[in-house]
């Protein structure tokens, strides 16, 4: 589904290791404040204004595309100083949300989104696979921990893999008819798939029907419960904040396993798969295992959010996990960017904080996305950030 | 050598009440250059979708170095050591040159999905190592492709098409390739630029054996050791260009019945 | 005959009718049109609540109409408000993907279907909640022990029309054999001073007026309509067609009456069968794909190498 809209590196003029620096703590920074600005305003006209100032940046590195690729090639030369302080930002951010959970909540509800995002994007965005499915995984990884932790007083950490081995083999459960279908007969066996895993999950008493799985109880590390305020250096942050930094983690693991994968041997299996999927046969690649391979690890991901969300809200039902969720998930890639990994986390944010903020429109907020992914697949079908062409280290 | 390198007996095919392809025997021997020809919808580029495995003959069967490979996937017949190249050149347009040739050493490198997560730095080297060979492969065709291998391969004018998915035939370190038209579409002067450079490749890996399906007859002239005529499906002839083209049936096949009782 | 027999028989050829309105939509659409308009079931949904306004306008505004005269002329109205919708989606937004790769113009379609469902939710009074709809007709006709719904009738009745019409439209009309031969090679149709852009509105207003209709006589047997019962009734009409085989008028007819089978046997064999109807209807979709990829009267397309 990509289209030949990608970005290529232009060669770039190296100027010093102290403009790249500059240029990596510029964009974090400004990044960070940009969000907590945006995170932390009531008034709607300052949420437009943020939005203004956001679609101007934005404009600016469309018309000179140059700006990105250096911004692109400081970071790759900076990588390890980026890597640091993208890291401190995180841990230090929750002590500027100015004590409030909501913030916490939203950059909570996002970070889960953007690992759900990234886990779609091995398929949809790497292996063109359209899975409708993926908020299905979310509810199996979300049930099977719920169940484990409240039917057998399971820990947390321990019904993680669980969850995600279990999800996994309804991946490859759900991969599997896609040895003889396609495209759009495998969108519709991913949704009946969905639909199936949803009415089950209502119908079945041991998951709690309709009504669902109450009283999940709250995670705990080295005796801190996580329904406890987190209490440093004299600073107080709210018991959100243990979610905070749990889903930061996960998020983080998401993003190395996303560039690991793209930039292997899988990843470019993938690419083929999706770019002409006789071709990538006939260079031996055995795409029946990749579809199947992509819907594992899409699986896998899914459950790890899955579980981070129910011990969370500590409360689901299979509402939590529709046919629409999957849709959702779909447009944040789809808007963020095909196989961009940044393109796809900002996507995720955009589309979990845009409808909270513009509360006035949130009754509307699911024709907003509706029309929104309309206007992208007919203005700007590759995304807000498309995919970068690979470069092996054609900076150094 | 003792047994051919690429056996065909009796390949047969048929899509619905269509026989595409009939009972073909073919024998491909080490070093051999082999053209197939013959009229347009005879069934030649069915007899090399057979051959790589994107059909599954009906009857029939192959063998690859005295290995039976009949009815065997696509995929592991590309490993097994035979690769082609497509009529159309299907290229991943939105992949540089570098990961088409690198794609095409799929069965070269092994690096699975564990090894890419949890050994990254292992997977990485393996990589990287590759792009390097495809770098010296890409160089070795044509040194302007290895100027540009950072580009996208959707932007390449058609002859560099058609080189650039010979480099990643020829990545996989088959032992059979096989080309599909390889001039089709492109003027005289396009046309022997291409063909010096398959006959460079040719000089650079004297094991390698080719199979090639052509129309330009200065090439079918040149270029093989031998020539085999399909029409309708089904073998007519098989020897030496000079011999084949004086034989009357396939003159009959190219020019119809009362025009090869006039020629 | 056993009256409860009968009974089944009836419900399963009443779904199989209604099933078939919708799944002959998606079928003629990607026939004609190659295109999968995951919407479809959304904008038949359109069709009852149009249907309700007009009902509800004339009966406010007291108009000498009796009530089954009105719901008439109201679901008349409907079906050609619904087909002239599907040309104004095609024109708006479908069209802009007829050259795109199918699956942008699926998920294209599926964020259709979305906002128009919200359309629906946010500008009908109250458009969150359930209304109901009017029964078409009440009455039953009574034979022996056997006790047949007027209903019924009526739906299967009318639905063997359509479809009846709909095979004479395409075998025996001008406009069918354009509309066949923009479906066959839409080249060689263009060459032959076929107007395309015509025929495609042609084929989206019949395939949306008659789903109309389906969802106008899936809802009165429901007896409630809610925004999002498009959801369901184009997922399972979308389900019936490529089972059937996508672009087979034939194959749309089969698939529903398969479907409605398993609806009712799951129903009456299965406790709380109703409670599980979804997930057996969609398994049977997710098998038949498996073992039968182009559906049953589908025909296998053989990618040219």
């Amino acid at each position: 589904m990509s289209q030949t809209g990608i970005q290529v590196e232009a060669p770039v003029e190296r100027s010093g290791t102290s403009l790249d620096a500059s240029i990596v703590v510029a964009v974090e920074l400004g990044s960070a404040v940009l969000l907590g600005a945006f995170l932390l305003s009531e008034q709607t006209a300052i949420v437009v204004l943020l939005l203004a100032v956001m679609g101007a940046i934005f404009g600016l590195l469309q018309w000179r595309p140059a700006f990105e690729e250096r911004i692109v090639a400081a970071f790759h030369d900076q990588q390890q100083l980026a890597i640091a302080l993208g890291a401190v930002i995180v841990m230090v951010y929750p002590f500027f949300m100015q004590g409030s959970s909501y913030a916490l909540h939203l950059l909570i509800v996002a970070q889960l989104y953007a690992v759900l995002a990234l886990a779609l994007n091995f398929q949809l965005g790497s292996a063109n696979i359209p899975n409708f499915a993926t908020g299905a995984s979310y509810g199996i990884g979300a049930y099977t921990s719920a169940l484990l932790a409240i039917n057998f007083g399971v820990s947390f950490w321990l019904t993680l893999p669980v969850a995600a081995v279990v999800a996994t083999i309804f991946g490859f459960l759900l991969g599997f008819p896609s040895m003889r279908t396609k495209d759009s007969y495998l969108a519709l066996v991913t949704i009946a798939f969905g639909i199936v895993v949803h009415q089950l999950l209502n119908n079945f008493s041991w998951t709690g029907g309709a009504n669902g799985l109450v009283g999940i109880p709250a995670p705990s590390l080295f005796g801190h419960s996580f329904t406890r305020p987190i209490e440093v250096l004299g600073f107080r942050l709210p018991s959100q904040a243990n979610f905070y930094y749990l889903s930061a983690a996960l998020v983080g693991l998401s993003i190395i396993a996303a560039r690991r994968l793209h930039n292997s041997r899988v990843g470019l299996a993938w690419n083929a798969l999706r770019a002409d999927p006789l071709a990538a046969r006939c260079q031996g690649i055995d795409i029946v295992w990749y579809k199947m391979l992509a819907f594992g690890v899409d699986a896998f991901l899914a459950a790890f959010a899955g579980t981070i969300y129910a011990f969370y809200v500590s409360y689901i039902s299979p509402d939590n996990f529709t046919f629409l969720v999957s849709v959702t998930i779909m447009t944040m890639v789809i808007v963020g960017g095909m196989d961009n990994t940044l393109g796809v986390i900002i996507g995720a944010f955009l589309l979990t904080m845009l409808p909270e903020k513009l509360r006035i429109f949130s009754d509307y907020r699911l024709l907003f996305v509706g029309v929104v992914v309309i206007l992208f697949l007919i203005l700007r079908p590759q995304g807000l950030f498309p995919q970068r062409a690979r470069n092996y280290g054609a900076h150094r | 050598m003792s047994h051919p390198l690429l056996e065909v007996r009796g390949l047969s095919i048929r899509f619905g009440g269509l026989v595409a392809v009939a009972e073909v025997d073919l024998t491909l021997n080490h070093s051999e250059v082999v053209c197939i020809i013959g009229p347009n919808g005879a069934g030649k580029s069915t007899l090399f979708n057979l051959i790589s495995g994107i059909y599954r003959p009906t009857h029939g069967s192959m063998k690859l170095e005295g290995k039976d490979i009949t009815g065997w996937p696509a995929h592991r017949i590309a490993a097994a050591g035979i690769a082609r190249t497509f009529q159309s050149s299907r290229l991943f347009n939105d992949l540089t040159l570098l990961d088409n040739v690198l794609i095409g050493m799929h069965t070269r490198t092994k690096s699975g999905v564990f090894d890419a997560l949890l050994r990254p730095a292992t997977a990485r080297a393996e990589l990287e190592a590759a792009a390097v060979r495809a770098g010296e492969l890409l160089h070795a065709v044509s040194p302007q492709l290895h100027a540009r291998r950072h580009t996208l391969a959707g932007a390449l004018p058609q002859a560099d098409r058609r080189r650039l998915e010979i480099v990643r035939a020829l990545a996989s370190e088959p032992r059979v390739i096989m080309l599909d038209e390889p001039s089709s579409g492109m003027d005289d002067r396009d046309t022997d630029g291409l063909m010096a450079d398959v006959r460079r490749v040719m000089a650079e890996r004297p094991g390698l054996s080719f199979l090639i399906i052509e129309h330009d007859m200065r090439l079918v002239a040149a270029l093989p050791d031998r020539v085999a005529v399909i029409d309708y499906g089904r073998k007519i002839a098989d020897g030496d260009f000079s011999q084949v083209r004086l034989m009357p049936r396939v003159q009959e096949a190219y020019l119809g019945q009362k025009a090869a009782h006039h020629a | 005959m056993d009256a409860l027999l009968m009974q089944h028989l009836l419900n399963w050829l009443v779904l199989g009718s209604i099933y078939t309105l919708i799944a002959l939509g998606f079928s003629l659409l990607f026939g004609v049109l190659n295109v999968i308009h995951f919407s479809h079931g959304d904008v038949a949904m359109v069709g009852p609540f149009i249907a309700l306004a007009i009902v509800q306008a004339v009966t406010a505004m007291a108009m000498p109409l009796g009530a089954s005269a009105a719901l008439l002329v109201a679901i008349l109205a409907a079906m050609a408000a619904i087909g002239l919708l599907g040309v104004l989606l095609d024109w708006l937004v479908i069209r802009r993907f007829r050259t795109s790769p199918a699956m942008m113009a699926l998920v294209a379609t599926v964020a259709l279907g979305t906002v128009i469902r919200e359309m629906i939710r946010t500008l009908y009074p109250q458009g969150s909640n359930p209304k109901p709809f009017p029964a078409i007709a009440t009455g039953v006709i009574q034979i022996g022990d056997v006790v047949i719904p007027v209903f019924s009738l009526i739906v299967i009745g009318v639905s063997v029309a359509m479809v009846a019409a709909l095979f004479a439209l395409i075998s025996h009309t001008p406009v069918g054999v354009r509309i066949r031969a923009v479906a066959e090679d839409l080249s060689i149709a263009r060459l032959m001073a076929v107007r395309p852009d015509r025929i495609f509105a042609v084929t989206f207003f019949i395939a949306s007026a008659v789903g109309a209709i389906g969802a106008v006589f899936f809802v009165s047997h429901a007896g409630v309509v809610r925004f999002d019962f498009g959801i369901q009734l184009g997922l399972i009409g979308f389900s019936a067609a490529v089972i059937g085989g996508l672009g087979s008028m034939n194959g749309a007819i089969l698939g529903s009456l398969l479907i409605a089978g398993v609806d009712v046997l799951v129903q009456v064999l299965v406790p709380d069968g109703a409670s599980y109807r979804l997930v057996f209807i969609f398994m049977l979709t997710i098998l038949v794909l498996v073992f039968k990829p182009s559906g049953m009267l589908g025909k296998p397309v053989f990618e040219k190498v």
